[in-house]
């Protein structure tokens, strides 16, 4: 595909402007996929859901699966999405719940989740052993992998890179629509706010936090079939990007979806940009330094509502 | 629970508890005694994780990330400037506390999540941070050598009973510390803090300044358990403070009660039995390679997860339930 | 007081060591051997089976179990069966240390085997105090030459060919063959990547710009493409040397080809980085593989004309089923190989003095399926000390680089790297090593 820009002729400075550019745009959607799961969860059921990285690996595991049958990437993904929707749901109901109703106060409300989601995430990875065996396998990609072509170079971009874009736009508009403008959003967030007052006035908050548990397992399904045809699939695939996701979740302020996308993007031009202009050493200290740049500034992140809200 | 134990009574009960553990160290082997000592250093771990999250109510994932600076520089102290192992140690702690102040006046001002996420991301680069500065060792890291066990002792005092009385001294002394600490009314501080900041602001605490207290005696904890940890493996590196630390070291708290210091010793053991357990267990099974391979990490999780669902305040809990009914 | 107390403990429990040492005395000095018994010699390996590392070599401890129960059903060791009990350290150097201690205290095996990893193995050595009690460290997985120093490490011996030594066979196949191409380095940021730095060094090569040096997990498809991005403006064909895990290898390769640089560069993949069935089952398409240039100093493993490798094979199919005979299955039958011949060469009378003397001496002229000579001596703990240099096809093939096998030598310093005139021993009948 070729596109006519009115460029000057790309020295190598430009070039690596550009790349960095491109390559911040591609890690920032990217971070989005896992940062938009985690708020999901955060802000339908005040956790933090560290097994989200196995899940959506799970998920991706299923989808091989159905693309070894089929052939079919897109039915991959329809399945995956649906089989992560399940597989939240069931999480919720049989694990978190149970929890909940033992951990009412205290800072072991919040820990708790935690170190349980932790332990799912290991039995999670341990069950993809069981079924699929330790290896490493690979999902082709369903839309060129190949960098456009701009004025006779090749850039760092591609239709692949331009559809995960478009997905995690999507979503996220989707969502955001979802939580704000529905009657589920309005379930979903006040009984996470507020479950004793949302009791009283007949939501039934257990239920309406599975759905919860439910969307974002979707949305973890939707991340890894995104996400693994750019990388490879062997069950701690995601592990690192749980954690990039978490942190670009916190810079954008846990309660927006856009905020996640928002602090994504803010991570990933960080990242590519620091380690392209300074040093490849940074990538790892790059997201611990911005995260305390933002949180000195905003302690509940950039695109946080008010302080009034509350914890 | 407020049966408030005497300071003297604690004193006597610590001692008669190193006492035994000093008997139980002759009679054991050496195995025994090497896995005692992950065992004290594990518990010494838990404790700074107790103090920071139980008492003061501030979750942090980046307890490893502690431990190592502790552990480096004591590495450091010891290698490179040729002072006596226990000035190590003492600089292990000195120094992590001095890091906990600052970063617990980063901290002082984050909630729950964000500083969860904070504590995440400092654990994930403090590793990349060793590599850069040779005078660290790169990867290979720094040689911890608390040298043999005194001539004093005997041919049979083996280095692994020596590894045993420090790791257990330290931890004794430092955990009976943080014990009266918390009886005095610095504990109840803590703990109106942890269960109702907004209150405890009312009653003219300062929270933040009780935060940042608690996060910098947390972090010389966790300095002291990491320098004793690589006391343990005879060297600092990198690799020897992943996130997966900070993790298992926040289950083993949640698992034997994060709200009080009881179960500390429960939790080292548990840290370090569980696998054991998984792995004798799965060998007595059998099963194919693969099979054999995944199911210890497989019940281990199980079990967490069991516990965390069952016990989420700790096993106490569990017995005092049972005893109002 | 106290003191008192414990000398005077101690003072008894050395006249009841003392007492029971005489008694043992006068049985066979086989009794007082851990690990050895009329029946069985057990062996320990501490390796990663889970986690990320667990994913290349989780593979190694079942492929010598498969090799040493061949062994064992033609007769074992002058009649006792191997037994190998494999630990898992997750690649943690206190892991390595805890379970290296295990199998020294707890499962009292004879000797170590394999061990993997230059941080996790040089903890676990002083952890489990293999030198104070003279456990053998046989054949250990990791290039990093600083496990050759015999006062650090007086019980381990080497199988691999350092870093140091990849990078200078390497450094001298790039002069040789592309002598006016600009040369690019990307390696792993710590010991395995800083060796190959100086193996570079040494051999007097200087790359065309700094060394990319990225921290472990840090090389992602976006960090791969700006770096590709920035070579690709060199004029020329240059050469891209990687000196990483095969993950990192297949990132930068599949990175090449959303640029359409494949061919813009000469790829030279470090043989830890190289196994041509990881990469395609990792996504990069064949075309992309073939040609890419390493270094190895055994044979192919899908070479079955090669009597080493067919044999191995035959052994992988009957005792190793469900896992696919690839080079880390090869490499891992081979070091089991080593491993009897040391213990058969160290005679019936088995002791851990012997079986260290016996590789001292008698190790170089084992027979193993690698094409370069063993360099074990009485002053040498080093093992292969050369490579040979490879080109990978299409179909994940490594075939001599141009056409014709050249062995190459040298060692970890400044040694110049010289064509070896290396003739490998004729394979044992059917793999069994009759040797004394």
């Amino acid at each position: 595909m070729i596109r006519q820009f009115a460029l000057p002729i790309w020295g190598s400075k430009m070039t690596e402007f550009i790349t960095a550019v491109l390559t911040s745009l591609s890690s920032g959607a990217i971070y989005a996929l896992m940062a938009l799961a985690i708020v999901l969860v955060w802000r339908s059921t005040r956790v933090i859901n560290f097994a989200q990285a196995g899940q959506a690996v799970l998920t991706t595991y299923i989808g091989y699966t159905v693309i070894q049958r089929t052939g079919s990437y897109w039915l991959a993904l329809v399945v995956a999405v649906i089989s992560g929707a399940i597989i939240g749901a069931i999480i919720d109901r049989f694990f978190m719940r149970p929890i909940f109703k033992r951990v009412k106060s205290g800072p072991i409300v919040m820990i708790a989740p935690v170190v349980a989601t932790l332990g799912l995430l290991g039995i999670i990875q341990a069950i993809i052993g069981f079924i699929w065996g330790l290896t490493n396998q690979s999902i082709e990609a369903p839309v060129s992998t190949g960098g456009y072509k701009v004025m006779g170079k090749v850039i760092a971009f591609s239709s692949y890179n331009l559809l995960v874009l478009v997905a995690v736009a999507i979503a996220m508009l989707l969502l955001t629509i979802l939580f704000q403008r529905t009657n589920i959003g309005l379930a979903l967030r006040a009984s996470a706010y507020s479950p004793e007052i949302a009791r009283l006035s007949g939501i039934k908050v257990d239920a309406v936090r599975t759905l919860g548990w439910a969307i974002a397992g979707a949305s973890g399904g939707l991340a890894g079939m995104l996400y693994i045809p750019g990388y490879f699939l062997y069950p701690n695939a995601m592990d690192l990007l749980l954690v990039f996701g978490f942190v670009a979740a916190v810079i954008g302020g846990l309660e927006s979806l856009f905020g996640a996308v928002a602090g994504a993007m803010i991570l990933g031009f960080a990242i590519n940009f620091s380690t392209t202009y300074i040093s490849q050493k940074l990538f790892f200290p790059t997201a611990f330094i911005v995260l305390v740049l933002v949180l000195l500034i905003k302690p509940s992140g950039l695109f946080a509502a008010k302080k009034s809200r509350g914890a | 629970m407020s049966k408030q134990v005497s300071t003297k009574k604690r004193t006597l009960l610590f001692v008669a508890f190193g006492w035994v553990l000093l008997l139980l160290g002759d009679r054991v082997g050496d195995l025994e005694l090497y896995q005692g000592s992950f065992v004290a250093t594990y518990a010494l771990a838990i404790t700074s994780i107790i103090l920071l999250t139980g008492y003061s109510g501030q979750l942090s994932l980046g307890q490893s990330a502690l431990m190592a600076v502790g552990a480096y520089a004591g590495a450091l102290t010891i290698f490179n400037a040729g002072l006596h192992p226990i000035i190590g140690l003492f600089m292990a702690a000195l120094v992590a506390g001095v890091f906990g102040l600052i970063l617990g006046l980063i901290a002082a001002r984050l909630s729950g999540p964000y500083l969860a996420g904070t504590t995440l991301a400092l654990a994930i680069s403090l590793p990349t941070l060793a590599n850069q500065f040779p005078i660290l060792g790169a990867e290979e890291g720094i040689v911890f050598d608390v040298g043999l066990p005194p001539a004093r002792f005997g041919e049979d005092f083996s280095q692994y009973k020596w590894f045993f009385w420090i790791s257990a001294l330290a931890t004794l002394v430092m955990v009976w510390f943080i014990a009266n600490l918390l009886s005095t009314k610095y504990g109840r501080t803590f703990r109106a803090l942890r269960d109702n900041p907004i209150a405890a602001e009312l009653s003219g605490i300062n929270v933040g300044r009780l935060k940042v207290t608690a996060f910098a005696i947390s972090s010389g904890v966790a300095g002291l358990s990491g320098g004793l940890l690589v006391m343990l493996i005879s060297g600092v590196s990198p690799s020897a403070f992943p996130l997966s630390l900070s993790f298992a070291l926040l289950g083993g708290a949640v698992v034997t009660g994060l709200y009080n210091l009881k179960g500390v010793i429960l939790g080292g053991l548990v840290l370090v039995a569980i696998p054991e357990i998984a792995d004798s267990l799965v060998s007595r099974i059998g099963g194919s390679e693969g099979f054999i391979t995944i199911l210890p990490g497989f019940l281990v999780s199980a079990l967490l997860i069991l516990a965390v669902v069952f016990t989420p305040n700790g096993p106490g809990h569990l017995i005092k339930r049972h005893h109002k009914k | 007081m106290i003191r008192n107390k414990k000398m005077k403990r101690a003072s008894l429990v050395s006249a009841v060591i003392a007492t029971g040492a005489m008694v043992l005395s006068t049985l066979p000095a086989q009794a007082a051997t851990p690990g050895v018994t009329a029946s069985e010699i057990k062996l320990g390996i501490s390796s990663p089976l889970t986690g990320s590392a667990g994913l290349s070599y989780g593979k190694v401890p079942g492929a010598m179990k498969a090799y040493f129960s061949y062994i064992n059903a033609n007769g074992g060791v002058y009649g006792r069966k191997i037994n190998l009990i494999s630990r898992d350290d997750k690649y943690l150097p206190t892991l390595a240390a805890t379970q290296t201690t295990n199998l020294v205290l707890k499962d009292k095996v004879f000797a170590l085997v394999g061990a993997l990893g230059t941080a996790t193995h040089s903890k676990a050595y002083k952890a489990a105090a293999l030198a104070k009690n003279n456990v053998p460290d046989l054949f250990i997985n990791t290039g990093f030459s600083g496990f050759t120093d015999k006062t650090k490490y007086p019980t381990t011996f080497m199988v691999l060919p350092t870093y140091a030594m990849e990078a200078k066979v390497i450094a001298k196949a790039i002069k040789d063959n592309f002598p006016g191409q600009a040369t690019f380095l990307v390696a792993q940021d710590d010991e395995f990547g800083s060796d190959g730095v100086a193996g570079f060094k040494t051999a007097g090569h200087t790359f065309s710009a700094a060394p990319i040096l990225y921290p472990q997990g840090s090389m992602t498809a976006a960090r791969a493409e700006a770096a590709l991005t920035a070579l690709g403006a060199t004029p020329g064909k240059p050469v891209v040397v990687l000196f990483g895990t095969t993950d990192v290898t297949a990132t930068i390769l599949k990175a090449a080809e959303k640029l359409a640089l494949t061919t813009k560069f000469t790829w030279y993949a470090g043989s830890v980085g190289a196994d041509a069935n990881t990469l395609l089952a990792l996504g990069v398409k064949p075309a992309t593989i073939d040609g890419v240039i390493s270094a190895s100093f055994m044979p192919d493993a899908k070479d079955l004309t090669d009597p080493y490798v067919k044999q191995f094979a035959d052994i992988n199919a009957k005792y190793n089923k469900g896992i696919t005979f690839d080079n880390y299955v090869l490499a891992a039958m081979n070091s089991a190989m080593l491993t009897v011949q040391a213990l058969r060469a160290a005679g019936k009378n088995l002791t851990r003095a012997g079986v260290i003397s016996a590789i001292e001496n008698k190790g170089a002229k084992f027979a193993s399926a690698g094409l370069v000579p063993l360099g074990y001596s009485p002053t040498s703990r080093i093992g292969y000390n050369g490579y040979w240099v490879s080109q990978l096809n299409a179909k994940g093939e490594g075939k001599p680089y141009g056409g014709k096998l050249v062995i190459y030598s040298t060692d970890s310093g400044a040694g110049l790297v010289e064509v070896s005139k290396f003739v490998r021993p004729t394979m044992p009948k059917n793999g069994i090593p009759t040797n004394s």
